[in-house]
């Protein structure tokens, strides 16, 4: 057999999943009902009613700055408080620190909340304290400790021992441990999580927004069901300078700290 | 007379101390501007008490005699995989155009990388809202969202993939007469695709959870029987749809966490 000839059988380790990929894909696109017409009557409508939007309602803008801000403070307050609680997870999630038994159930908890939805966190709650922006805010802290928790929890097991038993040998406790040992040794670790999760949870701010945690989301959210589609325009287009300037924050502060060095 | 030594803080404690009373004067700012208390969530537990109450035990009966569970948990599982699947493809498309090392046209590049930063700032809520508006209420608005999202996430990730690969390969065959194609498929390709698997896997993994928040604004799927049972204020029946999510994400995350570390692991693909 020629060598040369492409053959079934080299390529027997890409054609075969390939034809299982797209089996499923088949399937699933039934179950989802989803067709290529479908698809371009839906992008004619989608692009005709893009137009609609157009132009923009500026005398709206005023009365979306307020919106705007809140939705910032709602996802920095969630950061800050989320990440506080989430050190304490970590510390209880790390073996080096706690003990084996509590190390596994906060590692249980901190799967169990990685697994719950921010949005289904936040419906919880509108129903318990009811609408408003702590709803909001208790959702994403919470959201952060499934994420930043366990990220930590993983920095802080692969800390070097040397600098934690040297500090406990000359007769630390373990608070003195935490402060003097682990502490200064995850400080740029945690805050590049925070910088990441603040993104994540200024794009979730938006959407919790509009279920009802009030800020920008809720204004979108408004002015579609009003069918004020000039207005909801307006709200598109300081979302998306909010999203894109928050982002050029969080790169310039982390170019800022990989400079600086550690930062302690 | 004694000396009494005064030590004064040392400058990096000096700092700390001015970076946290700034940030606990900013938070407290912020929380009484937004009328957050954090106490209030323990001062009224009795709200959560009442609600927990009513949430349990759950009811799983609702499960059972409504057979479109069972539909709408497939609904969701093949939303996030079509999401996945066509939202990889077309980013990894996007990113071949947009790398410096596969597209040698500049004005090209700046355009493609123009469009995947367009979609990366365009909010989701926007997105399912215009595509429910578009295609109608439903799987398919969510799932032609996920494709939407999935493009802005991992587009820019691959064009920074697709750079990183190593060059000298590709050298080496150009050297001996390949053309710009046969580079791309004997030298960048072999050498992203163990990444590009298994980034397009933990995609998979976060449009299982992206596609339950959809399903509450009309995107289908689970999420939407959950914003159903909510809205009627029937807790026991929203109990029962949380710890279906709840399984469904985590057995999701196995599974793409078993295929990752296969692939990651053994890394001969090629």
């Amino acid at each position: 057999m020629n060598p040369r000839k492409y053959s079934l059988k080299r390529y027997r380790k890409f054609i075969l999943p390939l034809i299982a990929l797209a089996a499923v894909a088949e399937g699933a696109a039934i179950v989802c009902g989803a067709t290529f017409d479908k698809l371009f009557t839906g992008l004619v409508n989608g692009f005709s009613f893009l137009g609609h939007m157009f132009p923009p309602d500026w005398t709206a803008f005023s009365e979306m700055i307020v919106p705007a801000l809140q939705s910032i403070l709602l996802a920095f307050l969630g950061t800050i408080f989320g990440t506080i609680l989430s050190v304490f997870f970590a510390m209880l999630a790390a073996s080096n620190i706690s003990h084996k038994w509590v190390r596994n159930t906060v590692r249980f908890l901190i799967g169990f909340e990685r697994s719950v939805p921010e949005i289904v966190i936040l419906l919880l709650f509108i129903a318990a304290y009811g609408l408003g922006p702590m709803a909001g805010i208790v959702a994403l802290s919470l959201g952060c400790i499934g994420m930043i928790g366990k990220l930590l929890a993983d920095t802080i097991e692969e800390l070097d021992s040397v600098m934690m038993e040297s500090i406990e040998s000359v007769g630390a406790n373990k608070w003195q441990i935490i402060n003097f040992g682990v502490l200064p040794q995850i400080m740029p670790s945690l805050i590049s999580f925070t910088l990441f999760r603040f993104e994540i949870n200024i794009r979730l701010s938006v959407l919790l927004g509009a279920v009802g945690a009030g800020g920008i989301g809720y204004e979108l959210e408004y002015s579609f069901n009003m069918l004020q589609y000039h207005r909801a325009m307006t709200a598109v287009i300081i979302i998306m300078v909010m999203v894109f300037g928050i982002e050029r924050l969080t790169a310039t502060i982390r170019e800022k700290i990989a400079g600086e060095g550690a930062l302690r | 007379m004694t000396t009494i030594d005064i030590t004064l803080p040392s400058k990096k404690f000096k700092r700390k101390t001015t970076i946290f009373s700034i940030t606990a004067i900013v938070v407290t700012v912020a929380c009484i501007y937004i009328g957050f208390n954090p106490f209030a969530i323990f001062s009224e537990f009795h709200f959560m008490r009442d609600l927990l109450a009513e949430m349990f035990p759950p009811n799983y009966e609702t499960l059972t005699e409504n057979s479109s569970t069972g539909y709408a948990i497939l609904q969701t599982l093949s939303m996030a995989f079509l999401g996945t699947v066509y939202g990889g493809i077309i980013a990894i498309i996007l990113a071949f155009l947009a790398a410096s090392n596969t597209m040698p046209y500049k004005p090209v590049r700046m355009v493609v990388q123009g469009i995947v930063s367009l979609v990366r700032v365009m909010p989701t809520l926007v997105v399912v809202l215009i595509f429910v508006i578009a295609v109608g209420p439903g799987a398919f608005a969510g799932m032609l969202t996920l494709v939407f999202t999935i493009i802005g996430t991992f587009g820019r990730l691959f064009v920074d993939v697709i750079e990183n690969a190593e060059n000298s390969p590709g050298e080496a065959i150009y050297s001996v007469g390949a053309s710009r194609l046969q580079v791309l498929r004997y030298s960048i390709f072999p050498q992203i695709l163990p990444s590009l698997i298994a980034s397009l896997l933990y995609s998979f993994d976060v449009s299982m959870r992206s596609a339950i928040s959809l399903g509450i604004f009309g995107g289908g799927g689970i999420g939407f029987k959950f914003q159903l049972a909510k809205s009627v204020l029937h807790y026991k029946d929203m109990t029962a749809y949380i710890s279906i999510i709840i399984v469904l994400v985590i057995a999701t995350e196995k599974v793409s966490d078993y295929f990752r570390r296969r692939i990651l692991g053994e890394g001969k693909l090629s």
